[in-house]
């Protein structure tokens, strides 16, 4: 068993009349279990093409397509960022066609992730570049994944 | 201007052969530029035993309502409860759009489209165990 613990401090000693500091560990398991740490990972650094690789559209891209993790009742937990510098770069996140949010740069997110074989209820995390290509890093922790099978098997 | 940081820390010392160690630090921006976002909800509880669909964030409404193009706003989401026996979870929603299950002591943090034209952050307890969330939003 593996043991993965994800931390996010806030912090700001001028938004408020009074410092904000806010931190919080989490321990990521599998679902229905007390112990049993998410033991399977992978990471990728990508660039987002802001034109359809010279088509001249921006594109909403799966990132982490529904097929490709674990279903619904498992764990999942997704980490972005988005790597560009330029302040007026930005991707927008999605669930499926479902806009979560725009990441800018420098901006990361870590949230639970359902993955649902059928389309209505819920899907790929997809990411779109805007006002520029941009450059994202991304990790999945997950319950299992559901590999394709060789086509030239 | 206020300046609001966002840390991540992912470690694992034993998932791969290697150690896993993901850090980040953001700083909270409105859109387009490196001015620091100046609103917040600040830290606010809800406690729900329904096993209902129910609203945390509204577009139309509270910070929603603020919000009046689409411009940058934060949310953090921490499920309060201890993990239990690990079978009980508040799944997080885009309206009707499922993001993703908060386990006991899980929490997440997202960019969020505020306005009305984005969707309404909802949440639903797996059973009628009374369930504690805690949140902030931070927005322009």
């Amino acid at each position: 068993m593996a043991t993965t613990t994800a931390t996010i401090t806030l912090n700001s000693a001028d938004l408020l009349s009074d410092n904000l500091s806010l931190s919080a560990t989490t321990t990521l398991y599998k679902d229905n279990t007390t112990a049993t740490g998410l033991d399977e990972f992978r990471m990728e650094r990508l660039e987002i093409p802001i034109d359809d690789y010279g088509g001249g559209t921006a594109k909403q891209y799966d990132i982490i397509p529904n097929s490709a993790a674990a279903l619904a009742g498992g764990s999942n937990y997704v980490y972005i960022a988005n790597k560009n510098t330029n302040d007026t770069h930005y991707i927008i996140i999605s669930i499926k066609d479902d806009v979560i949010g725009r990441l800018y740069a420098g901006d990361w997110a870590f949230f639970p992730w359902s993955c649902h074989l059928n389309a209505t209820a819920g899907s790929a995390v997809e990411v779109q570049a805007k006002e520029g290509t941009a450059i994202i890093e991304y990790a999945l922790f997950h319950d299992g994944e559901t590999l394709t099978e060789s086509a030239d098997a | 201007m206020a300046t609001t940081t966002a840390t991540i820390t992912l470690a694992s010392s034993d998932m791969m052969d290697n150690v896993i160690s993901i850090s980040n630090t953001a700083t909270l921006t409105k859109a387009g530029n490196d001015t620091g976002l100046t609103e917040t909800t600040g830290l606010s509880r809800k406690k729900t035993n329904t096993g209902n669909n129910e609203v945390l964030l509204n577009t139309d409404a509270g910070a929603g309502s603020d919000v009046t193009a689409q411009k940058s706003a934060k949310v953090y989401i921490k499920n309060i409860n201890d993990r239990g026996d690990g079978s009980k979870y508040v799944t997080i929603l885009l309206e009707d759009t499922e993001i993703g299950r908060l386990y006991g002591g899980d929490w997440m943090f997202i960019p969020w489209d505020a306005t009305s034209s984005g969707k309404d952050i909802e949440y639903t307890c797996s059973d009628t165990t009374e369930t504690t969330l805690e949140y902030v939003c931070f927005y322009e």
